[in-house]
């Protein structure tokens, strides 16, 4: 039995939501997903709670300290041990189901160890006083230890969270995608649904995992050389040109704006897989495979030096004629949700829809995605960059795209939930969950993008000091409607059945097996 | 019209809502139909979408482009590159940053007279952003520590008053408290 399996079997909660069966001979590619995606929903109930916290502490004059300490851990836990871990669990599932490759051995374990372990210690040093936003701030989480507010201790412990976390991204993680896509014996007895690499349903994943690794690679290199010399084993002059800040912030951008797109790319074609099978004449058709594919190609190669967008204020520091580049490039990978967005609707047109509870959230993740492109394009053009960096616009923008993504991610997990278990999920709860909950991220998003309209900055605890407390009241309220959404989306789990328990005809379930 | 499209957080919402709408009608439309009223496929002719196809990305393009070039003229890039170069007397501000605070050199800020605002930090990232008195951001920058240069744009300040200038970038547990002012005046002719 793999260990996945036992630390399922064994945790209460998890084993009433993800017990996988064993029953099938699909362990091998049920197992470790199962586990991270069911983790990821820890870090989204930490998250969550933070969020809808957040506005209450400055509402209720906790402190700024509090709403600082919340801020930051609501970031760390949101971003990376939720949205990335989710991504890691589905993407691994279905690329082993389409291959016919297992994912168990040694690297499913450091992806899942090292992301776990690695975020709980940077939310101890949180905990501690490590209210750095997040780390893009650097040299904050440096200055900070000068300055006395957190100490050097907290300041290592912290980084080695965050290595670790980034070792299980740039490195395990893409690392596993490609040995499962590229190398290695198939295995017909594991093969849920074959595809090869040119399906747009499998193109997306391909291209994230090189991206996370191509891009990351730099980072990486200076988060290590940085780590070793605050352990003390190098002389922390000795990697003076990391520490820079310009050094440590590019390198940084290059890598997180890519993550951002890389998680696009691979959610895209998920949807991609996902829509067509729930066409109503069952042709398992998109309108078109290569406008499909295109479209990732296109979000592919504008999104590598778009990243420049977070720089345009530094002016002239970056120079006018990048910020422009990146001004260009960022509405570039508009051009590619274009196409996305003609695929998805053609081929409802073309072949109709079988609606389900899993689509419909996949769609409205769809929604909520190109909702935060709309945002993310305007606030990458150099003249509205200078009147929103820095502004709850940023936020809601970040909010929204992890947002979209996770829902999209969430969506496919009710395709993938009943092979994993054998156990089927509530479809009328489910359109509860989606509907509450895209209420509540629209409106969430769209008044944080107000709020950054009217000035109100990110990453700030005194919202009342501009007369912006009406918005912090706003977004509450929304997020309160998310978090109704998100206790209806695990109480699915925990009601689900078995399979063979119902009675139900089967032309309303979803197939079980893809 | 484009000044306040462009120049306004206001106008940027504005194009968020223009791009979004549309899409958000049609995206609903085509999904509740095909799901709910006629799941039936479509008997659409395939010249049809080709058409639709290409004149979908025409648009798409067209929007795209018109809106970035429409909005060159309103780039602090290249405002700034336009006075800088005008013969114009310009009224330099050198500001520093640091923890939380900032250090202006004296000078007198006068209407109508283009503003160089040129900046460093001397720690960690800190923003600068200068509000209008009615609580709309003019502009924001960012300074980073350890660069040769001050991050720099040139402003013309059309109203006098008293303009808040704020820190926008998180810099630590004291960041909203990282403020101060600066006078403008009627010019003297
Ligand atoms: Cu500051």
């Amino acid at each position: 039995m793999l260990s996945a399996t036992k630390i399922l079997r064994r945790t209460p909660v998890f084993n009433r939501m993800f017990a996988v069966d064993e029953s099938d001979g699909l362990e091998e590619i049920n197992s470790w997903p199962a586990l991270m995606i069911v983790t990821s929903f820890v870090w989204l109930a930490v998250a969550g709670l933070l969020g809808v916290a957040m506005p209450l502490i400055q509402r209720m004059d906790l402190g700024t300290d509090l709403y600082y300490m919340a801020l930051t851990a609501h970031g760390a836990a949101l971003a990376f041990p939720f949205v990335f871990q989710i991504m890691v669990g589905i993407s691994l599932h279905r690329a082993g189901g389409c291959v016919g490759k297992p994912v168990s051995g040694l690297l499913p374990a450091l992806i899942y160890l090292c992301m776990n372990v690695g975020a709980a210690l940077l939310t101890v040093a949180i905990l501690l006083g490590f209210s750095v936003s997040l780390v893009m701030m650097y040299p904050l989480p440096v200055v900070g230890v000068g300055n006395g507010q957190w100490s050097y201790g907290t300041l290592v412990l912290a980084f080695t969270g965050i290595g670790l976390v980034l070792f299980s991204m740039i490195v395990f993680y893409p690392v596993q995608m490609l040995k499962i896509m590229f190398f290695g014996q198939k295995r017909p007895d594991l093969i849920l649904d074959e595809r090869s690499i040119n399906d747009p349903g499998m193109l997306g994943m391909a291209l994230a995992a090189l991206v996370l690794l191509i891009m990351g690679t730099p980072l990486l290199i200076i988060a290590t050389y940085v780590l070793v010399a605050l352990y003390g084993i190098i002389p922390l002059g000795a990697v003076a040109w990391a520490t820079e800040p310009v050094v440590f912030q590019f390198a940084f951008f290059t890598f997180a704006h890519n993550l951002m797109e890389a998680m696009a790319l691979m959610v895209i074609s998920g949807v991609y897989a996902t829509l067509m099978l729930y066409l109503a004449d069952g042709t398992r058709q998109l309108y078109s495979n290569r406008l499909a594919n295109l479209s990732l190609w296109i979000l592919l190669l504008t999104s590598f030096s778009s990243f420049f967008h977070h720089f345009i204020t530094l002016f002239p520091n970056l120079p006018a004629t990048l910020a422009y580049h990146g001004n260009i490039m960022s509405w570039g990978t508009g051009i590619g949700a274009a196409l996305s967005i003609f695929t998805i609707l053609a081929t409802a047109w073309k072949h109709g829809l079988r609606m389900s509870a899993g689509l419909m959230t996949v769609l409205m993740g769809f929604v909520i995605y190109i909702l935060d492109g709309a945002s993310a394009v305007v606030t990458s053009n150099v003249a509205w960059s200078f009147q929103l960096h820095g502004t709850m616009w940023q936020s809601g923008h970040t909010m929204t795209v992890l947002i979209g993504v996770s829902v999209m991610w969430m969506g496919v997990i009710y395709h993938h939930y009943p092979v994993m278990t054998g156990r089927m999920l509530d479809e009328k709860l489910g359109y509860w969950f989606i509907s509450l909950f895209t209420v509540g991220a629209v409106g969430a998003a769209l008044v944080m993008l107000a709020g950054g309209a009217a000035g109100m900055p990110r990453r700030f605890a005194d919202w009342a000091q501009g007369g912006w407390m009406v918005y912090g009241d706003l977004i509450q309220l929304f997020g309160l409607l998310m978090a109704v959404g998100l206790v209806l989306y695990a109480v699915n789990f925990m009601k689900s059945r078995q399979i063979d328990a119902l009675s139900e005809s089967p032309a309303t379930a979803p197939e079980p097996a893809e | 019209m484009l000044d306040s499209l462009f120049l306004s957080g206001w106008g940027a919402f504005g194009m968020v809502l223009f791009l979004l709408i549309p899409f958000l009608f049609v995206f609903f439309y085509v999904v509740f139909r095909k799901s709910f009223v006629d799941s039936n496929p479509g008997t659409t002719d395939a010249k049809k979408y080709v058409r639709l196809e290409g004149m979908w990305i025409g648009l798409v393009v067209l929007v795209f482009v018109g809106v970035n070039i429409a909005s060159i003229g309103y780039m602090p890039t290249v405002s700034t590159a336009k006075a800088a170069t005008s013969g114009q007397d310009i009224i330099d501000v050198n500001f520093t940053a640091k923890s939380w605070v900032f250090d202006f050199a004296e000078a007198t800020i006068e209407v109508g007279r283009p503003v160089r605002f040129s900046g460093k930090s001397l720690d960690t990232m800190h923003g600068f952003a200068v509000y209008h008195p009615s609580g709309k951001v003019l502009f924001t920058m960012m300074l980073m520590p350890g660069m040769e240069k001050p991050t720099s744009l040139i402003h013309t300040f059309t109203e006098p008053g008293t303009y808040t200038v704020r820190c926008l970038e998180y810099c630590g547990i004291a960041h909203h408290e990282m403020r101060d002012e600066i006078v403008v005046i009627k010019g003297t002719g």
